[in-house]
């Protein structure tokens, strides 16, 4: 059976609605259907809306008065027409090179493609993340609460993915709080433990179906002072990240 | 490394392609560059390029991108050559987006917006420029940028966000600047 898709927030429609060109060419695109039937329902979303489109379609306007010289496209075009020719080289002889490279290449390359894109989406998982904890200032958590059961109500109620079973040793331990946030048009959640050496441990989920592919390694990983490691619960992938020394984390996760 | 580039395929219609992209292109380099001559040259070193590479574009859909994304990048390899360009960072503090009327808006001339838009802080500038100047789509912008699409979104919120700020802030300056007329009947009393 088809899942209801979740309503979502005004605050989450006026983010993705930021991004809705002003010309309606976006319509047709999905990512926005839920903020777009948001905005017909909700009087206040939709006056926020409408405003923006205004503000976006003068700006855009405005914009557009800025015209380029009247010589600018007779000169590109001249400039293309005087460019020193294009050196071509005989395919011929490497013809039957190239058909030993393609054929290896139909057989290797979605082997190696496939792990390679995994990898590649979860190393821009994993940076943006990092990013988002490392800025200056500090990100500010969405709720701030010392209650875990707390903090995976908020991430309930925001749609967002909580923490799958966690483990009975984590929930011993106070929340500084939680966010949630968005990656490539999935959102995810960030809920932060407070270790007892004063450190935090931050848990971010998201769904396993953000990525097509997954290569996720295994074990801890140390990058820039972090300490991450991946783990695959439950249709969620989770992040563990933290500064706190590895002997630490390991009495938790 | 960026996805708008492919090997191999057709022939593009270099004309066709100018005719329909320098225009907006020249905005977007105008926009980094706030010199018209340099926004010429820019553009023009752009159509050069892909003349030079079109054998190698093979999805004649992702032109567009290639093109923004060229053009980029030409300047950044500008920028990176040239020694001494003063770099004034701008911090605005901004709570909360302020409403502005459309018949402010309307009465600020071209170059205020562009100046606007060069106030943005740099992190969110160019894809609220993208945005505006080149009608490209958050994945476009995406792939423009070769950053993830949720960034672009982040970007585009939090610099409109800026630059509703910075206009307010500018019409707000104007009016103050304004002398009122003096009312028939203030005039003669």
């Amino acid at each position: 059976m088809k899942k209801p898709r979740p309503e979502i927030t005004n605050q989450t429609a006026k983010f993705l609605l930021n991004a809705y060109r002003p010309n309606g060419a976006d319509a047709q695109d999905p990512v926005f259907r839920d903020a777009l039937e948001q905005a017909a329902r909700d009087p206040e979303l939709g006056a926020w809306f409408k405003e923006q489109r205004g503000f976006d379609s003068m700006i855009a306007e405005k914009l557009s008065e800025f015209e380029p010289p009247a010589t600018l496209r007779s000169a590109i075009l001249a400039g293309i027409e005087n460019r020193p020719p294009t050196r071509y080289f005989s395919i011929r002889p490497l013809l039957a090179l190239a058909a030993v490279i393609a054929l290896s290449a139909v057989i290797l390359v979605p082997m190696y493609h496939r792990r390679n894109s995994g990898r590649q989406l979860v190393d821009q998982y994993r940076k943006a993340n990092l990013s988002m904890l490392a800025a200056v200032p500090a990100p500010q958590l969405d709720l701030q609460t010392a209650s875990f059961s707390h903090t995976q109500e908020y991430l309930a109620e925001m749609r967002a993915p909580s923490i799958p079973s966690p483990p009975p040793a984590l929930l011993g331990l106070p929340t500084a709080g939680c966010k949630t946030l968005w990656w490539n048009g999935h959102i995810l959640s960030l809920t932060c433990f407070r270790l007892p050496s004063g450190e935090l441990l931050h848990v971010f989920v998201i769904s396993r179906d953000a990525f097509d592919s997954m290569d996720i390694g295994a074990g801890f990983q140390e990058i820039n002072g972090w300490h991450v490691k991946f783990e695959l619960l439950n249709g969620m992938l989770l992040m563990f990240v933290s500064r706190a020394s590895m002997a630490e984390i390991k009495q938790y996760i | 490394m960026v996805n708008c580039i492919f090997f191999v395929a057709r022939e593009l219609d270099l004309e066709v392609i100018v005719g329909r992209f320098y225009a907006s292109l020249y905005r977007f380099a105008l926009s980094l560059t706030k010199s018209e001559a340099e926004a010429g040259d820019l553009t023009q070193q752009t159509f050069f390029i892909l003349a030079q590479r079109s054998h190698q574009i093979r999805d004649i859909s992702k032109v567009k991108c290639w093109l923004f994304t060229t053009l980029r990048r030409e300047f950044l390899r500008i920028v990176r050559t040239q020694t001494n360009h003063p770099h004034v960072e701008f911090r605005p503090e901004i709570h909360d987006s302020p409403s502005i009327s459309a018949d402010a808006l309307r009465a600020l001339d071209a170059k205020a917006v562009i100046d606007a838009l060069d106030r943005i802080e740099p992190t969110y500038r160019t894809a609220v420029e993208l945005f505006y100047l080149s009608e490209l789509s958050y994945k476009e912008i995406a792939e423009t940028l070769d950053i993830p699409i949720g960034t672009v979104m982040s970007r585009l919120s939090r610099g409109k966000e800026q630059l509703k700020a910075i206009l307010a802030s500018a019409i707000a300056e104007n009016s103050d600047k304004i002398i009122p007329l003096k009312r028939d009947e203030e005039a003669t009393s």
